[in-house]
């Protein structure tokens, strides 16, 4: 299995908030979780990725048969997981391009692969700008900062891309974005979709489903996964909201 | 030894001892280290110091061998080594370097800065055993570089500069203090800008832990003049800046920055001050400090806006990096304002380094280290990257990858 979690429990300052968790995703596959506000949606995200606020209470996780609690934040992103930030932080004076180009080495160097160069990745850097229609001035800029909800987003599918995530987590990337936006960004997501690599997508909202196919949609509450199923479960939210499920 | 058994023991050797004014003003002090001693409590630009040191020292000089010398290798381009806070004479029809001389007294022995209760400034006064006067004349502009060498352990410099931009003049002044011996300089810049003159002062100070740097600067601007100082404090031992600037007639600016970086159990007091007496002047107070390990640090910035003084800009900003539980930073912005028609602020921010960003960066990769490293220089990015003078840069840069060297 590429991604097993099994029994998950996490809680944090004192409130539980994933409760006995179960989900498996196999590689190239698409899977969409659903749920309503404070479902524990993004604690799920943050937790994959490895955010240290969190208690885990019991359970396990693998991921490419490792345990992911082994592996630290940089160590899980060297291994291929992205976490797209439902609010990406904004960090001045940190220039994309160094940064992005020492990410992409990190995780080379992790693979034992030889670094790229900076000519190189600055040509790779430009068509997967240009792919996603992004100026190529907002390369010159800090990390994130006065950037519009949707240059965010925008430029944390860029990060994807350069990236080339074999498991990637997308969390509530839809929010904030108007239907070209949207369109650019899902564009952006379908592209790098292929048989190797699978896709986590967190959202609220059905909208998001029709750009990008999930092949397994969940719907989560009160910290359980408590119905899976095909795509036709997004459009019964969209009908009915979360209410039943609950 | 305590200052009055050091002063009785060494006045001959000090500068102006003949004079009966100076020597008049010098017991007056001497009284008020023997009234007021160092008093910690109310005054809270000694905190955090070793008093001791500063009190009972033996007081030590010796006038160097070789004097400094001069070089204009560059049109328009000075180097200066100043040797134990002495500087050799040098004239040309664009500046004017003068030692100080005995006779000089008019010009060394008064205190000129706005603050009269500073004890490092009287004891500067009373102990005062070396120093220069720089001219630089109407209209010329020029780039002088000055380092700072003191010969042997155990000195105690007690130096005055007296800085004169005449009008229409620009100066590029660079002062290095890397001194890598246990001595200890107290130093005391006096500079005036002229009419339509601009002075843009760096100070890199990078001396050795045994070496306490304490270095007050008071300019004086005149119409349409600029004063830019920019500090950037890498020293493993204790540094004291107090700078202060008054801005004596309309249209001048005074630009007070610095950037320090603590380690181990290092201090360091920082203190700018804004005095507005003209219409339409503006002045910029901003310290930035990085602080790991168990240092500590101050900064205090006061702008003081006179009645007259209509039309004033004046900005106060702190911003403090603690990369240890055990660093602390203690910042205070005042505000004093006499006029109605002024844009003055203060801020101050002081804290941990942002686990939001770092959790982002190591999201993506980069190991914990790599990624405190690159907010630490985001940090002060701005202050790095409007450094003009290339050499310069490439300074700063060698000594910030070198304190980053050693975070954790």
């Amino acid at each position: 299995m590429f991604l097993e979690i099994k029994d998950l429990s996490v809680k944090i300052e004192n409130k539980n908030i994933l409760k006995n968790l179960n989900l498996s995703i196999n590689q190239g596959e698409v899977h969409a979780i659903m749920g309503p506000n404070g479902s524990g949606k993004s604690t799920l995200a943050n937790v994959l990725a490895g955010k240290e606020d969190y208690e885990i209470l019991n359970g396990r996780i693998n991921f490419k048969d490792n345990d992911l609690f082994d592996l630290n934040i940089e160590e899980r992103a060297q291994e291929g997981m992205f976490l797209a930030f439902q609010y990406p932080v904004e960090i001045p004076g940190v220039n994309i391009t160094p940064f992005l180009h020492s990410a992409i080495n990190s995780k080379r160097k992790r693979m034992n692969e030889d670094e790229i160069d900076n000519l190189s990745f600055a040509k790779l850097l430009k068509s997967k700008a240009s792919d996603l229609g992004i100026n190529i001035d907002m390369l010159k800029r800090s990390v994130n900062t006065g950037f519009s909800g949707g240059e965010k987003k925008r430029y944390e599918i860029l990060q994807m891309s350069i990236l080339n995530p074999e498991l990637a987590i997308l969390d509530e990337t839809d929010s904030g974005l108007d239907i070209d936006a949207l369109k650019i960004v899902t564009d952006g997501v379908n592209k790098l979709k292929t048989k190797d690599n699978s896709f986590l997508i967190i959202t609220h909202y059905q909208k998001l489903l029709d750009y990008i196919k999930p092949d397994y949609v969940h719907v989560m509450v009160n910290g359980s996964i408590v119905k899976s199923g095909g795509s036709e479960i997004a459009a019964e939210i969209e009908k009915d909201g979360f209410q039943k499920f609950q | 030894m305590n200052i009055q058994n050091n002063y009785q023991k060494n006045k001959k050797n000090i500068f102006f001892s003949n004079n009966k004014d100076v020597q008049n003003h010098r017991e007056k002090l001497l009284n008020i280290f023997e009234n007021d001693r160092f008093d910690k409590k109310n005054n809270e630009s000694l905190k955090n110091i070793n008093l001791k040191n500063f009190i009972d020292f033996d007081y030590k000089y010796l006038i160097p061998e070789e004097i400094s010398v001069i070089n204009n290798n560059q049109e328009n381009s000075y180097s200066i080594v100043s040797v134990n806070g002495q500087c050799s004479t040098f004239k040309d029809d664009k500046i004017e370097i003068t030692k100080i001389l005995d006779e000089d007294y008019n010009d060394f022995s008064k205190n000129d800065t706005i603050e009269n209760n500073d004890h490092f400034v009287n004891l500067n006064s009373l102990f005062l055993n070396s120093g220069f006067k720089i001219v630089i004349k109407k209209n010329n502009n020029i780039k002088i570089k000055i380092s700072n060498i003191i010969t042997d352990d155990d000195l105690t410099i007690f130096q005055k500069n007296n800085y004169i931009c005449e009008e229409g003049s620009s100066l590029n002044l660079i002062e290095e203090y890397e001194n890598k011996n246990n001595s200890s300089s107290n130093i005391l810049n006096v500079i005036k800008l002229e009419k339509n003159s601009q002075l843009n002062h760096f100070l890199i100070q990078d001396n050795s832990p045994n070496h306490n740097l304490i270095i007050t600067s008071h300019s004086s601007c005149k119409k349409d003049s600029t004063y830019t100082q920019k500090v950037y404090n890498f020293s493993e031992g204790y540094v004291r800046n107090f700078h202060y600037s008054e801005l004596i007639e309309a249209n001048s600016e005074a630009d007070l920055q610095g950037i320090f970086f603590l380690k181990d159990n290092n201090t360091s007091n920082n203190k700018t001050f804004v005095k507005h007496l003209a219409e339409d002047c503006k002045s910029n107070q901003i310290y930035k400090g990085i602080l790991n390990d168990s240092s500590k640090a101050t900064y205090f910035s006061n702008t003081h806006v006179d009645q007259v003084a209509q039309k004033t800009e004046g900005y106060q900003l702190s911003k403090g990096i603690l990369l240890s539980d055990n660093a602390s930073y203690f910042s205070k912005p005042e505000l004093k304002i006499y006029a109605d028609d002024v844009k003055c602020s203060h801020g101050s921010t002081i804290g941990p380094i942002d686990e939001n960003a770092i959790f982002y960066l190591r999201s993506r990769g980069m190991s914990k280290i790599a990624a405190t490293k690159i907010l630490i220089s985001s940090f002060i990015n701005e202050e790095l990257s409007s450094i003009d003078d290339e050499q310069m840069a490439e300074i700063i840069q060698k000594k910030l990858v070198r304190y980053l060297s050693k975070v954790k």
